[in-house]
């Protein structure tokens, strides 16, 4: 970044390129953004890119190792499976599936958290106190607990687990949100939105809110990492996503029959699940590290 | 030879981009049984020194010194250990903000009686020993006019006044008998009569004890109540030091004087209603420091000679770093025209 | 002091109510016959019908249904299961202590190993031993529990042969059931071959224990790493410093007991992670515990089972949890007065 500067001109970029710039820096976090980009990638553009339809069966080529191996042909990259499904293909569409429906969860479980986060910060009295301490206490319960009880009482499916996640993630964004917003409103600008007049609502949306964005993020990042091994677990459980939906955790118990003779069907799917929960935690401790700085300096 | 001998001393410190010189060839020396003041505006880097002193800047950061000794022994090139031994029964240290020096997790009496050196207590039995460090800690407390020790020192630090907590850590600080107290502005943001409760203590201490002691601040009138003698730091320069009835008699340095001038107290003869005295202009930050005198830009009688760092020049014991020192004529006459002035100083100072 | 106890017990009460209510009111929702879902037992006659509508006061109120349904619960009388037809308590008592041991193991782990390791990783921060430190935990806290105790089996158990593939010991040795906790049976249980069957137990606990480890431990670390590295920076431990005291005594003294206070209630809410990647593993290695047992139930669609499985599942950790945030506020002094180290 040597440029040549004829004048001292001081350069302040906004909070957004500062976190950029800062996040820059680790070359680790950069590293690991692109692979989450790559998968972003992959989500959008799974049905473009996989040769093959997930779920046709090709009776001729059953159980193929992949590529590199020997008897592997270039057709098959990852090879197939028992029943004779291209690998690769189902191993894009099911990150496709993974990564897809985490990331809407999560949204899901951001928005209706931080809705129900603000109401509790905002508001005083036994309704925020009920709200806080049912919450407080209902995040220790068990995600598969909940997980269990919705499919005992809805059946199996990539959406009922989906629900059971997003249940479980609410409490963790209202709990921070909540803390959050009653820190801010202790504080002096918005004792003198107040004294302006701005309503409530107009207090979080332009004092609050643009302030919780960081903590979002990274609060983000976190849920997204827990809702991918999650919702793979509970495909993995089979109390998840269902045939014909190719899902990673499915995917993976459904290798487990011929885990001896086809090895790489275990591998190649939790590795996905790895990858992808490991580029989006570096990401997190990136952008976290990123706000740190940026606060420092 | 003086206690504390820094010469030259220069950090440099890591603003993330570049590192950037906060303090730039300071000098400051602390005399056995004197009060020294250090006197700057916010940002001047007067706490840095404290903490290059007692050795907590962060291990990245420049720092290089001519000379920088405790009774002799080079600070910047001891060990660790060597360091702390020093630290534990020679130099005590008290911060700006006591609460947040104190343990939030541990009462003051346990806070206390850890700082207790151990060669204080006779060889007894170990429950012997906790009584005579109960001892001790009351004692000091009574010392630094903490009445009711007992309900004070079962409580936590987030538990008691601001004041007690600066009274408790000038306790903490006498606990091991030092010979010198740095004081980091203790009196910063304290309602007027505590703070001249702090002051009279501190005068107390160094009469009674031939404690020496460094104290930071920038409050003018404590330093003329109580300091000996003073140095004046701009932008991470020293600008001007001495004894304080000359500074106070015959400021050479424009900033002392701008200093000075914009304390009404100081000046007799302000008629009412008239402008208080300042400087145009703002402290430069860290990222644009002028080159050269860093008071330049604001300085009223700058010209270009400016542009270059003047060297430190003593007349007698008072030093001054201005290529144009007010009062003096720059001609050849220097020695004669000075020892006029102090002889002046210091007969209208025993006035104060 | 009291007044906080009494918030505390009044949190728990109205956490337990809530459970209990919700656990209550799971029969009606789930599928299928209420009575069935209920009882655990399919009528095959209309007297056994009528005559259970009445144990379980179906014809009365709501209320009434409750209030039987929390006599049952304080008596023990929980019902039995839809598929074993046993009594669902003794299913439970045999189950749970299972994974309890087999979480205990893995908490036990977790703290040895991860709070150590975060202490120093912080303390020395920047340097190749941090860097380590937090490589490991980003990477472990990242593997799929079930994809790890996989890798695991494929390792050990397939590839080396040294553990066993699952259970909990070997079914030769027989034995009795005391505590629950197996190498606590072996020790007090009155066997021939004790050494043998200890050692058996061990092998058979080795993987599932470390498959959860994994996780936790890595969230551990960097729960302490960023605490100790908060509190270092903290203006009591410069004074510290400046007071001449030695770096064994800073440590001990202010930086640990300032780091792990704040941490204490975090590392009480990784229970619920803990018994989650717990179920799992209990599956993958065919441990008798409450997780395997909760998903057997529900394969087979035990609401029974379930119903009384999640409510002793949730109650262990809501209580749990709970007393550690009262303990942990108990014994800090400047709790939500100070700012100390946060995550």
């Amino acid at each position: 970044m040597a440029q040549f500067n004829l004048y001292q001109e001081e350069y302040h970029p906004s909070p957004i390129m500062h976190i950029w710039l800062e996040f820059k820096r680790s070359h680790f976090a950069l590293v690991g953004f692109a692979v989450l980009l790559l998968f972003c990638v992959i989500t959008i553009l799974a049905p473009l890119l996989a040769p093959y339809d997930p779920n046709v069966q090709n009776t001729n080529a059953i159980l193929l190792p992949p590529a590199w191996e020997g008897n592997g042909t270039i057709a098959h990259l990852f090879g197939t499976n028992a029943l004779g499904q291209d690998v690769f293909s189902r191993t894009l569409h099911a990150c496709r599936i993974t990564f897809g429906s985490s990331v809407i969860l999560v949204f899901i479980a951001l928005v209706v958290g931080v809705a129900l986060g603000t109401l509790a910060g905002m508001n005083r009295g036994v309704k925020s106190s009920i709200l806080n301490h049912l919450l407080d206490s209902l995040m220790a319960v068990p995600t598969l607990l909940i997980a269990i009880i919705i499919v005992a009482i809805l059946g199996t499916g990539l959406a009922n687990s989906m629900l059971a996640i997003i249940l479980a993630l609410i409490p963790q964004f209202v709990h921070q949100t909540r803390n959050f917003v009653r820190e801010e409103m202790k504080k002096d600008y918005i004792l003198l939105d107040r004294l302006d007049g701005a309503s409530s609502f107009r207090i979080f949306w332009k004092s609050i809110l643009p302030g919780m964005f960081e903590l979002l993020a990274v609060q983000s990042t976190l849920a997204l990492s827990v809702a991918i091994i999650d919702i793979s677990a509970l495909g993995f459980l089979n109390l998840g996503a269902q045939s014909p939906v190719v899902e990673l955790g499915a995917s993976l118990s459904q290798s487990l029959e011929v885990a001896y003779s086809a090895p790489w069907l275990i591998a190649l799917p939790g590795f996905c699940i790895f990858l992808m929960v490991l580029s989006i935690n570096i990401v997190g401790e990136g952008l976290r590290s990123a706000l740190r700085n940026r606060l420092i300096h | 030879m003086p206690l504390l001998d820094i010469k030259n001393l220069t950090v440099e410190i890591d603003t993330g981009n570049e590192f950037v010189k906060a303090l730039d060839k300071v000098s400051i020396t602390v005399e056995a049984g004197e009060i020294r003041a250090l006197v700057g505006e916010s940002g001047s880097g007067k706490s840095l020194i404290v903490r290059a002193i007692i050795g907590a800047v962060p291990d990245h950061w420049i720092i290089t010194a001519d000379r920088m000794t405790w009774k002799g022994q080079n600070l910047l090139t001891m060990s660790n250990e060597q360091r702390r031994v020093i630290m534990r029964r020679e130099i005590a240290v008290v911060f700006q903000d006591p609460t947040s020096s104190l343990d939030p997790s541990a009462t003051l009496r346990e806070q206390l009686e850890e700082s207790i050196p151990s060669e204080f207590l006779d060889k007894g039995m170990f429950w012997q020993r906790n009584k005579q460090r109960r001892e001790i800690a009351i004692g000091l407390m009574h010392k630094v006019g903490i009445k009711d020790h007992d309900s004070c020192m079962q409580r936590y630090p987030h538990e008691i006044a601001s004041d007690i907590a600066q009274k408790f850590m000038i306790a903490m600080a006498l606990v091991s008998e030092p010979e010198i107290l740095i004081a980091d502005d203790p009196t910063r943001s304290m309602e007027s009569t505590t703070k001249n409760q702090i002051l009279r203590l501190l005068s107390a201490l160094n009469e009674s004890k031939k404690l020496a002691i460094l104290f930071v601040s920038h409050d003018l009138l404590a330093i003329s109540s109580m300091a000996d003698s003073m140095t004046v730091l701009y932008c991470g320069q020293t600008v001007e030091s001495g004894k304080v009835k000359h500074l106070h008699r015959r400021p050479l340095h424009p900033y002392t004087k701008a200093l000075l001038d914009s304390a009404p107290s100081f000046q007799i003869n302000l008629p009412p209603k008239s402008h208080l005295v300042s400087l145009e202009g703002t402290i430069p930050t860290l990222q644009h420091l002028p080159i050269g005198c860093r008071l330049g830009p604001r300085c009223p009688s700058a010209r270009k000679e400016c542009v270059k760092v003047p060297e430190e020049r003593f007349i007698q014991q008072h030093a001054y770093s201005c290529h144009f020192p007010l009062h003096l004529p720059t001609g050849n006459d220097k020695s004669s025209d000075d020892t006029e002035d102090f002889n002046l100083g210091s007969s209208e100072g025993s006035r104060q | 002091m009291i007044n906080l106890l009494l918030r505390y017990i009044n949190l728990m009460v109205i956490t337990i109510a809530v459970l209990v209510v919700i656990s209550f009111a799971l029969p009606y929702f789930f599928p299928g016959d209420t009575l069935t879902n209920l009882s655990g037992i399919v009528p095959e006659s209309d007297a056994q019908r009528a005559a259970l509508e009445a144990a379980y006061k179906l014809d009365g109120s709501v209320f009434a249904q409750f209030w039987h349904y929390l006599n049952t619960l304080v008596n023990g009388n929980w019902g039995v299961s839809f598929t074993s037809q046993t009594s669902l308590l003794k299913e439970v008592s045999i189950a749970f202590p299972a994974t309890i041991e087999l979480i205990t193991y893995a908490l036990l782990i977790s703290v040895i190993f991860g709070i150590p390791l975060g202490f120093l990783g912080g303390l020395w921060h920047h340097k190749p031993f941090d860097f380590g430190v937090v490589t490991f935990s980003v990477v472990s806290y990242s593997f799929p529990v079930f994809w790890l105790a996989l890798i695991f089996i494929t390792i050990f158990s397939l590839q080396l042969g040294f553990l066993p593939l699952s259970g909990r010991v070997n079914l030769l040795y027989d034995v009795p059931h005391q505590t629950g906790f197996i190498l606590l049976d072996i020790l007090r249980a009155d066997m021939p071959n004790k050494a043998d069957a200890f050692y058996d137990a061990i092998q058979h606990i080795i993987l599932p224990t470390l498959s959860i480890a994994f996780v936790t431990t890595a969230i551990f670390v960097r729960f302490t790493r960023r605490s100790i590295m908060d509190v270092m920076e903290k203006g009591y431990i410069d004074a510290a410093k400046s007071r001449g005291f030695t770096t064994k005594q800073i440590f001990f003294k202010h930086g640990l007991r300032n780091a792990l206070l704040p941490i204490l209630p975090l590392m009480a809410m990784q229970i619920s992670t803990l018994i989650t990647n717990a179920m799992v593993v209990e599956t993958i290695f065919s441990w008798p515990g409450i997780g395997n047992w909760l998903i057997q139930a529900i394969y087979q669609r035990d609401y029974p089972a379930i119903r009384i499985g999640m409510l002793v599942v949730s109650m262990f950790v809501v209580s749990l949890t709970i007393t550690i945030e009262f303990l942990s506020r108990a014994i800090d002094p400047a709790r939500d007065k100070f700012e100390r180290g946060a995550v």
